[in-house]
């Protein structure tokens, strides 16, 4: 899961970074530009299904989900069970303050996001404060996304409980149909993708690959740990309930099961596993993958959760690193033997 | 009884220690010499079972046994008390004796012999191994290592934190096992004390053996005095 | 009131019981079972068969303990294999995974293939009195059963040479190796208790409600905050803190409401990760 900071990016740790700037943003933006073409012409093909294009839209939600929790575990090494609850956070606040309240939608969604972000880094601030440790954080955050869920069942009065929130804001506008809708989640996630790509080419991605290495030699080199851990779960957590609330304008209703452990911690893990852990596509590949896959074994019901446990089991045996960084690092190896 | 040949030891393929040869003769005290970082911990700990050694050969009692993992050696007769002592801490001082036999139950006459040579053990039989001082544990470990009755006894820095008056007493202890006829390999920081006991020592440097010989003989050397006995 | 504490400690005996088994295996081998609610489930469903099959209750009850049993053996021998190559951390991180892909395979089948099906054990006879309070039989016979099986623990793990052999590895690794103690062994033996206790408590839950395909997860989470406030490696804490939980969650559904409760119990556990990461009695954090 570690990466040599310096071969990974080939910037030098003291100087050359200036220089080497316009031609890695070239190298940042071309591809996010590439892919995004590439995902554009799916509404071409899939455009004349409703069902088809909400399964779409789906996949993109968690291609940005993904990205949010590949910003925070796969920089930062914190691993966040509740990548649900902070896109639960953002969506019901979302539909809570434009419906109940009354807010605008933009308005609304900017709050939410705000609301997911801040609990993100109060998770994080905690976990560093009590240096818990991965499984620690992971049980402490899986138990935060219980209790959410819990908490949407159990405040019904004004959660809908069971059988959720039928979201009235955004009821005509361009949100509820298909297309646009997958245009908006489009554009959301590859701007999500290039957050993190920025993130990564400035001081604050090197302090995150310097913690990731050796915290105890980031500490020593003068990288505050708890500093960039928290900046990388507020900004994480902000994707994640930015992602949660949009979505679920779009979707036009929210229910616990929308957001839920099972739902949605399982699968982001597992796609950005699959995809590669701290890789800036990889949780693109993965959403685009298991979507397919998912919708490829729709119909038989339970029984989807056998081969997808045989998946998780023989990722995180044969390719624990995901799929593009082995690649990577296999095409890197046959160059040097050449 | 013990030989050990081109051994090398280290970590993740860095290897801490290289081209090690040495043996042990039955009913001999021989010491490793060597100061903080030198090795000794490394090299006994691939030797007894606790890590496995990159290369080289471990033969104990004409038994090739390189690589053998420390529970099987131990039936074999080889015990090692290394420096971290390993006690059971929440076990009172008797049941970690006890454990110190498995599988077989606690012979009474060993726990006799042990407790004979501390006291302060009996006294102690059923305080928990955690909450006793830096030398009572010590006691303890080796103790419990007697107790399974082992023909060759290895020793990694075992007066590390002790008083200069325990240290005299866990080293008379073990004049007392060499009169009875246990064979001992001890690595120790305490130059003086371990040439007094011993018969015969290796110095490790940086990871190789730089010197070897009789007690008197690293005793006289001019870079031993120099190096380990402060003298100029 | 009574009547509630009671029916909390009849619960907090399964929880204790369930958390016992995930403790052992995560205290002694760093291993952290999350198929554990599926294992339960298997070995309800294995006595579900058999007595469907015609063979008579305590038979099949036994014939669902030894599922359980090699149920854990299969599993040392199979998928831990991988996860005892790596140590500390990356053998917790990786036994969840792996743990996790297989109770998403054995909850798929089994939900697809048998979706109603329940274990449901009735005990015939009237309630019982407990200080004046009438307990369903079923209740009480579990209560004791699981009871007897934590004397029975308590009695291998001071009183045998077996038992304090495991305890050792528990304590202190390499000190147990240091005696002769082959730790991979004591781990083998470890699952197969565990798998036991799994079949011991699917058993004894059924006497009260009916143990479903669907429960595997709820109960792996359960057995997981149980294992968490208990201490890891605990049997006693365990114990303990399964009476408590029992208790605290059966106030809390009584006053306030199923879900509440059960945030009140992920809260507890929470809590106890803040404050006293080992727990109530733990011993490795």
């Amino acid at each position: 899961m570690t990466e040599r900071f310096a071969e990974a990016t080939g910037t030098s740790v003291i100087g050359g970074a200036e220089r080497r700037s316009a031609k890695s943003l070239l190298a940042l933006v071309v591809p996010v530009l590439v892919v995004g073409m590439l995902l554009a012409l799916v509404p071409l093909w899939l455009g004349g299904s409703r069902v088809l294009m909400t399964v779409a839209i789906l996949g993109l939600a968690f291609a940005s989900y993904t990205v949010g929790f590949n910003l925070i575990f796969g920089s930062t090494g914190q691993l966040f069970l509740c990548v649900g609850a902070l896109a639960g956070i953002g969506g019901y606040s979302a539909a809570i303050l434009a419906d109940t309240v009354g807010l605008p939608i933009v308005v609304s969604v900017l709050l939410a996001t705000l609301a997911s972000s801040l609990t993100g880094g109060l998770l994080s601030w905690i976990a560093v404060r009590r240096s818990l440790g991965v499984i620690f954080t992971g049980i402490v955050t899986l138990i935060f996304a219980l209790a959410f869920e819990n908490l949407l069942l159990g405040l019904g009065a004004l959660t809908g409980g069971e059988n959720g929130f039928l979201i009235q804001s955004g009821r005509d506008s361009f949100l509820r149909s298909r297309v646009p809708a997958f245009y908006l989640m489009l554009a959301l996630a590859l701007l999500f993708v290039v957050v993190h790509g920025l993130l990564r080419r400035s001081h604050v991605g090197w302090a995150f690959r310097a913690l990731r290495d050796d915290e105890v030699a980031a500490e020593l080199a003068g990288v505050n740990v708890a500093r960039y851990r928290v900046y990388a779960a507020l900004v994480g957590a902000g994707m994640l309930g930015m992602t949660g609330a949009i979505y679920a304008l779009t979707q036009g209703r929210v229910s616990p099961t929308t957001y839920g452990f099972a739902e949605v911690d399982v699968v982001v893990v597992v796609m950005l596993a699959f995809g590669g852990i701290g890789s800036l596509f990889g949780p693109i590949l993965g959403a685009v993958t298991f979507t397919a896959i998912n919708e490829f074994l729709e119909g038989f019901g339970h029984l989807r959760l056998v081969p997808y446990g045989a998946l998780i089991i023989a990722l995180f045996l044969w390719i624990p690193r995901g799929l593009i960084p082995t690649v990577a690092d296999w095409v890197r190896r046959r160059r040097h033997q050449q | 009884m013990l030989e050990v040949r081109d051994l090398a030891a280290g970590y993740q393929g860095n290897d801490v220690v290289h081209d090690i040869s040495f043996h042990v003769d039955e009913g001999e005290a021989v010491m490793i010499i060597g100061s903080n970082g030198a090795g000794k911990t490394t090299l006994f700990r691939a030797m007894c079972g606790l890590s496995r050694p990159s290369s080289g050969v471990v033969v104990f009692d004409g038994e090739e046994v390189t690589g053998m993992p420390a529970q099987r050696m131990v039936r074999k007769g080889l015990g090692f008390v290394p420096a971290e002592r390993h006690l059971f801490p929440r076990m009172t001082v008797h049941e970690n004796l006890s454990l110190g036999a498995y599988p077989k139950r606690p012979d009474p006459e060993t726990m006799s012999v042990v407790v004979g040579l501390f006291p302060r053990l009996a006294e102690r039989r059923r305080q928990h191994a955690g909450t006793m001082s830096g030398g009572e544990q010590q006691m303890l470990a080796v103790g419990r290592a007697l107790m399974a009755r082992p023909r060759l006894l290895v020793l990694d820095e075992p007066t590390t934190g002790l008083a200069p008056k325990l240290a005299h007493e866990a080293y008379e202890a073990l004049a007392v096992l060499r009169s009875q006829g246990l064979t001992l390999l001890v690595a120790e920081q305490q130059v003086p004390l371990a040439l007094a006991f011993s018969d015969r020592g290796y110095v490790l440097e940086n990871g190789v053996i730089s010197l070897e010989g009789t007690s008197e003989e690293l005793a006289a050397d001019p870079r031993v005095r120099s190096a380990y006995l402060g003298v100029t | 009131m009574t009547a509630i504490v009671l029916d909390g400690i009849v619960l907090g005996l399964q929880f204790g019981l369930l958390a016992a088994g995930l403790t052992l295996v995560y205290g002694l081998g760093g291993v952290l079972n999350l198929a554990y609610g599926q294992m339960a489930v298997i070995t309800a469903m294995t006595v579900l068969f058999a007595m469907n099959a015609g063979v008579p209750t305590l038979a099949a009850v036994a014939i669902g303990l030894v599922a359980g049993g090699l149920l854990g053996l299969i599993f040392d021998q199979t998928l831990l294999r991988p996860i005892y190559r790596r140590q500390g951390e990356a053998r917790v991180l990786l036994s969840l995974l792996l743990t996790l892909g297989v109770a998403f395979m054995v909850d798929g089948f089994l939900n697809w293939r048998y979706p109603t099906a329940g274990l449901g054990l009735q005990i015939s006879g009237g309630p019982i009195e407990v200080l004046g309070i009438p307990m369903r039989r079923g209740s009480i016979v579990g209560s004791v059963i699981i009871l007897i099986v934590f004397a029975l623990l308590f009695v291998f793990f001071k009183g045998t040479s077996l038992g304090r052999a495991v305890r050792s590895v528990i304590e202190d690794e390499e000190g147990a190796r240091l005696v002769g103690i082959d730790p991979s062994l004591m781990l083998r033996i470890i699952l197969i208790i565990s798998g036991v206790l799994a079949a011991v408590v699917a058993v004894t839950q059924s006497m009260i409600r009916p143990v479903t395909v669907t429960a595997g997860f709820s109960i792996t989470v359960f057995a997981l905050i149980v294992t968490v406030v208990g201490g890891l490696g605990s049997v006693t804490g365990a114990l303990l803190a399964g009476i408590i939980l029992g208790v605290v969650n059966s106030l809390a559904t009584s006053f306030i409401g199923t879900f509440l409760s059960l945030i009140i119990l992920l809260v507890a556990a929470a809590v106890t990760i803040l404050i006293r990461p080992s727990g109530l009695l733990g011993v490795r954090e």
